[in-house]
């Protein structure tokens, strides 16, 4: 479904990505560990169209969407769910929830979307009046998963979805990740947590310095020698 | 007493007028963080191009009514379209300058001030006429133009079509989240920089409405725009990020004005608004509405 062949980026002179190539097919959770620096974001927004790729192409749907606008491919399926808290904090909980849909606002289905959301997420439900900025750093999370859910994603990319959460919160957004998986969404996950994201997904690419440095199959990676020393603590 | 009824009538009669100058102000830089100095030179060619449509071109009121703030909205968003964009590079970069925004909104105000001046049509002095006009209504002791009315009337029926705009459109919503987060309003899809354009245009064009209704009560010059001091201490005394913080601001300021007139001096008036932006910074830098300065983003 996602074909990323051979991307590089920069920033002014300093290089992020050389050369880094992945694939993502229907319904497949595929993973993107890798430490800090080592470009994970920068893939993932230059999937998005927010970083410009100076090198190489992204297909989606064997249709090139190298370099296209953000707006654009959100329209055409590509949805990320960014690292942080990056909510709309003056706007109500469904209004930044209706704003997910704004690709889809000419559409009809934008009230079963916002039920849906509510089904998956009813603490935001019971939050649905209060200005976003006052929840909590979990429903807050939430809140991003299910305005990404508003857009109708066919590609729903997680950048650090546990980062800063209690272990209990982890637990409960990984839940929502594989529960999106068996309701058969595609998802590129990158994650610090490489121990959780290799548990949940089908196979894993390991960046560093900017470059795939490994990839193969979950299981693999999670039993080889240098990713247990590097990622998992072993 | 009629007389400072009737200072405090006129005076919210100006404020209406700061208000809607001040609420141009703050919605752009609520959305872009760019102060517009070049504010009050769109009052001042939303006037002239009534005067214009007018005198030149012979067009009813109304239909001169109707056709400023969309000429005036076209100025705005070509100006951002045009030289904003250029100027500050991709939209979504994290470090944006903005000194040099605030340098071309001064040259825009530069250029507009000079555009008026070439055109021959403007050598002369000369009044726009009132929207409504006839003989002064008497509310009590209170005098009131009929074009006071009718700034009382359009400034009420802006705000509201504001708020409803703000609060109740997917649209209004996506430019309020535009300028929380722009970053995130990209990531769901919102074209950023459309909404910044259109910001620019909105803004734009209800300081060409305060341009239309503040020229009949003033002889017009092409440097009518310095109003815009006066909306800048409207604006700071709501807090320079409230909509609703303006319209009290800019009224308080009118109201202001005419009472320092009355009981102190005539004189004191110019310097009122100067004064009252020292004060409200010095003992309330966060403005009456705005949000206290610590819970300013970080």
């Amino acid at each position: 479904m996602l074909e990323v062949r051979g991307i590089h980026a920069a920033y002014g002179a300093v290089r992020a990505l050389e050369d880094v190539s992945l694939s993502v097919g229907a319904g497949e959770i595929v993973c993107l560990l890798g430490a800090n620096g080592a470009g994970k974001t920068t893939t993932l927004n230059c999937i998005s169209g927010i970083v410009p790729v100076t090198q190489g192409r992204i297909l989606f749907e064997g249709e090139e969407v190298t370099s296209e606008r953000v707006d654009w491919l959100v329209a055409r399926g590509i949805v990320q769910v960014p690292e942080g808290r990056e909510i709309f904090p003056g706007l109500s909980t469904q209004d930044n929830l209706e704003l997910g849909a704004w690709t889809r606002r000419r559409h009809n289905g934008r009230a079963a979307g916002l039920e849906r959301v509510y089904e998956l997420f009813p603490r935001l439900k019971e939050r649905a009046a209060q200005r976003a900025g006052t929840l909590s750093g979990g429903e807050q999370q939430m809140l991003m998963i299910g305005r990404a859910l508003m857009a109708q994603p066919r590609l729903l990319m997680f950048d650090e979805p546990s980062l800063g959460l209690s272990p209990i919160l982890v637990q409960q957004v990984f839940r929502i990740i594989r529960r999106l998986h068996e309701e058969g969404m595609t998802i590129l996950l990158v994650e610090q947590n490489a121990r959780m994201a290799l548990e949940v997904s089908a196979r894993g690419y390991i960046l560093e310095n900017g470059e795939v440095k490994l990839h193969g199959e979950a299981g693999s990676l999670a039993t080889d020698p240098q990713v247990r020393e590097a990622y998992l603590g072993a | 007493m009629s007389l400072v009824l009737q200072g405090v009538a006129s005076g919210v009669v100006t404020g209406c007028v700061y208000a809607l100058v001040a609420l141009s102000l703050v919605i752009v830089y609520k959305a872009t963080d760019v102060v517009n100095f070049a504010g009050g030179e769109l009052v001042m060619i939303g006037a002239y191009l009534g005067l214009l449509l007018l005198l030149w071109f012979q067009l009813p009121y109304i239909a001169m009514f109707a056709l400023v703030p969309v000429a005036v909205f076209a100025v705005g968003a070509l100006f951002d379209r045009i030289t904003l964009r250029k100027v500050g590079g991709r939209a979504l970069a994290k470090h944006v300058d903005l000194v040099s925004f605030v340098v071309a909104t001064i040259g825009l105000s530069y250029l507009l001030k000079g555009a008026v001046r070439v055109v021959p049509f403007t050598e002369e002095v000369r009044r726009l006429p009132p929207l409504f006009s006839g003989p002064p209504v008497f509310i009590g002791d209170v005098v009131l133009q009929r074009q006071d009315l009718a700034i009382i009337a359009v400034t009420t029926m802006i705000m509201l079509a504001l708020w409803l705009f703000f609060e109740r459109t997917l649209l209004g919503k996506a430019l309020r989240a535009t300028s929380q987060n722009a970053r995130a309003a990209a990531l769901v899809g919102v074209p950023v920089s459309a909404m910044r354009m259109a910001v620019w245009g909105l803004a734009s064009a209800i300081a060409g409405i305060a341009g239309v209704l503040l020229a009949p009560k003033l002889l017009m010059t092409p440097d009518m725009g310095a109003v815009v001091m006066l909306a800048f201490a409207a604006a700071i005394i709501g807090g320079f990020s409230s909509l609703p913080g303006c319209v009290v601001g800019g009224i308080a300021l009118g109201v202001i004005q005419n009472l320092v007139g009355i009981f102190i001096s005539p004189q004191a008036i110019a310097v009122t608004p100067f004064f009252v932006i020292m004060l409200v910074l010095l003992f309330r830098p966060e403005g009456l509405f705005g949000e206290s300065l610590a819970l300013k983003k970080v």
